[in-house]
């Protein structure tokens, strides 16, 4: 029998008895579409923490002073000696790679204009971080390379601190006041939006070395950095500029071979991988989660076969006295089975695609729906028709015709 | 294999033996039968239930095969084949008429009787089926009932698509297993004249009945008693 005659035969049979193929289904359509919908939320979010992470810059790397080994109590952040402007040049001019470099200072501040004020936290940078951190101004300019070294008291302000402090007047040019210390406003950030929980465009940068001399207490060394950000050509391999840089820091702070690095180099690559190997195992629980429901649904099916198979006892008779073998029973009834659990994850299909983009629509949760995912949904709902249809075919097959004749 | 004219018969009984075991007892429906059946031959199957005539219409009709003794279909024993292979010459050479009709439901009188073309191996008959199968439905009758579904006709309709469908692969034989239990007489009347019609035209009919009325429209009578044939002649021109 032709698989035209198959489908044909499964059409009719399903037709005759509508409501019962629906209810059939119901586990099926249920556990397909609660797949979609869940994958899509899953899905949606870590794209979006993806994307984010990307808008961090991938090949940036960030170098802090501190020991790695934590968990050993070993020297915590700020124990090893803070890194400086030298090491900043000596990694601009001694590796290969670095696209750009900037040092980062952090604290906080309360801005003043006014009598309005805004607490916020102040970076102290050099004019290198728009680059590194792929980030323009809106509004005005970026300071500039002297500015940044000669101590010019200059402020470009992120987007929130724009909207909060300045209520819709223009910024630029006006003088702030930063720990009663006036600034002038040459620049607003482009918005860039949350990473992390955190509101990036809730920040004031400032050039790091008046940050150093006004705004974050000194320590130490006359030119601390707190942090040094390196942005690495994507011509080169990050993790090959990371060990240069390792090596360079290495040797300047004198570390023999046998000790440990008292400084840590941070590669947003790696997060990325992390976060990614959270979204896996997301996934991993999803589709568990899917083969259970699945598993019920196809129990479902197998006894409504059943029933089925029980039912058409005469018919089964009777196709097989006009000449019908044992494979062409099997095959129409796993045809059967296939069918209504592929109606059913289509139906399933649509219903979770449906409340996903409404979910999505009301609460405003990112909603992703991979192409994967519904091809996975679609085949496991026809291998879930052949395992549980199995069954009841092959106890179709196996009827004698002369008592499936006679059966009432 | 052969009688006298050089032909094969289409259905031919040996010692043709059949015993069931139900437990510790052997239940002897069929013992040690003999017969030939030729080509355009009319006969009916008689006897009380019980009397083996059930199990020798399942031999005939290919869905049983023998404990002992041979039986062949066109000259092909069916002892020697296996499931698939009695499938095949049920669909080839067989058709089948039933009592209660065994039609699909909610399936047009022209897609039931192209039934037995599904299971075909012929492909170009296959393709033919549409063809074929109102050809069939028009001899029988039902040329302006293609379209209809079991429900919206007659009993007598309905047998008439049935024997249809038997007929729609050009089988050596048709098989009727009590083909009016189901129908008045009247109606009984016409499905018998239109067996007697096939006949006339070479097809060959075998009819399994326990009424004596329609054995009457038969050509040759089998009785069967007890396992055994009882009685085997000729029925006398002019039934009631």
């Amino acid at each position: 029998m032709s698989i035209n005659e198959y489908l044909k035969t499964a059409l009719i049979a399903l037709r005759l008895n509508v409501l019962r193929s629906v209810l059939t289904t119901l586990g099926i359509i249920i556990g397909v579409a609660s797949v979609i919908v869940m994958s899509a939320i899953g899905s949606g979010a870590s794209k979006q923490i993806q994307d984010q992470i990307a808008s961090l810059g991938t090949n940036q790397l960030t170098i802090f002073p501190g020991s790695a080994n934590v968990g050993g109590r070993r020297g915590g952040f700020g124990s090893a000696p803070p890194l400086t402007e030298k090491d900043l040049r000596a990694i601009r001019d001694g590796v290969s790679g670095v696209t750009a470099v900037s040092g980062r200072l952090n604290g906080n501040v309360t801005l003043v204009l006014g009598n309005a004020n805004w607490s916020t936290r102040v970076q102290g940078v050099g004019s290198e971080i728009q680059e590194v951190q792929d980030w323009p101004v809106d509004k005005g300019r970026f300071f500039d390379a002297r500015e940044a070294s000669s101590g010019a008291k200059v402020a470009v302000i992120g987007a929130t601190v724009a909207r909060e402090l300045f209520a819709g007047t223009d910024p630029l040019g006006s003088t702030v006041r930063l720990n009663n210390a006036p600034f002038q406003v040459i620049g607003v950030l482009s918005e860039k939006g949350q990473a992390g929980g955190q509101d990036q465009d809730d920040v004031v940068m400032v050039p790091i070395s008046t940050a150093r001399s006004r705004l974050v207490g000194r320590l130490g060394a006359p030119d601390q950095i707190g942090a040094l950000l390196v942005k690495v050509d994507p011509r080169y391999s990050l993790a090959d500029v990371q060990s240069d840089i390792e090596r360079v820091l290495r040797e300047r702070r004198r570390i023999t071979a046998d000790k440990e690095n008292n400084f840590i180099i941070r590669n947003f690559a790696e997060i990325l991988q992390t976060r990614n190997q959270a979204s896996q195992t997301l996934g991993l629980l999803l589709a568990a989660t899917a083969a259970i429901s699945l598993v019920v649904g196809g129990i479902g099916i197998m006894n409504i076969m059943l029933v089925s198979v029980t039912e058409r006892t005469r018919e089964i008779g009777l196709r097989m006295a006009i000449g019908a073998r044992g494979g062409d029973i099997l095959g129409q009834f796993l045809t059967e089975a296939v069918l209504l659990c592929m109606v059913g994850g289509l139906i399933g299909l649509t219903i979770g695609a449906g409340v996903s983009f409404t979910l999505s629509k009301l609460l405003g949760w990112p909603m992703y729906i991979s192409p994967v995912i519904v091809l996975v949904a679609i085949a496991a709902s026809a291998t879930v028709g052949v395992v549980f249809g199995f069954v009841p075919a092959r106890r179709a097959a196996g009827l004698n015709p002369i008592d499936a004749l006679r059966y009432e | 294999m052969t009688d006298a004219t050089g032909a094969v018969p289409v259905v031919s009984a040996r010692h043709l033996t059949k015993t069931y075991q139900l437990g510790e007892i052997a239940v002897h429906a069929l013992r040690e039968v003999s017969f030939d059946i030729h080509r355009g031959e009319f006969v009916a199957i008689m006897g009380p239930s019980g009397s083996g005539k059930s199990t020798l219409m399942n031999l005939i009709g290919a869905l049983d095969t023998p404990t002992s003794g041979e039986l062949s279909i066109n000259g092909v024993a069916i002892s020697t084949l296996d499931k698939d292979a009695l499938a095949e010459l049920r669909n080839r050479t067989l058709g089948f008429v039933f009592q209660q009709f065994n039609l699909l439901a909610r399936t047009s009188a022209l897609d039931n009787v192209k039934l037995p073309l599904a299971y075909s191996r012929d492909s170009a008959k296959q393709a033919r089926g549409d063809e074929l199968a109102a050809q069939r439905l028009t001899e029988v009758g039902l040329g302006n009932r293609m379209d209809h579904i079991p429900s919206q006709l007659s009993g007598g309709q309905q047998q008439r698509v049935a024997i249809a469908r038997a007929l729609v692969n050009s089988p050596s034989l048709i098989l009727a297993d009590e083909p009016t239990g189901a129908l008045d007489s009247e109606t009984s009347l016409e499905i018998m004249n239109l067996f007697h019609r096939l006949t006339e035209n070479g097809m060959t009919v075998v009819l399994v009945t326990h009424e004596p009325d329609v054995a009457a429209h038969a050509k040759r009578l089998l009785r069967v008693r007890d396992g055994r044939i009882v009685e085997d002649r000729a029925v006398a021109e002019a039934p009631v």
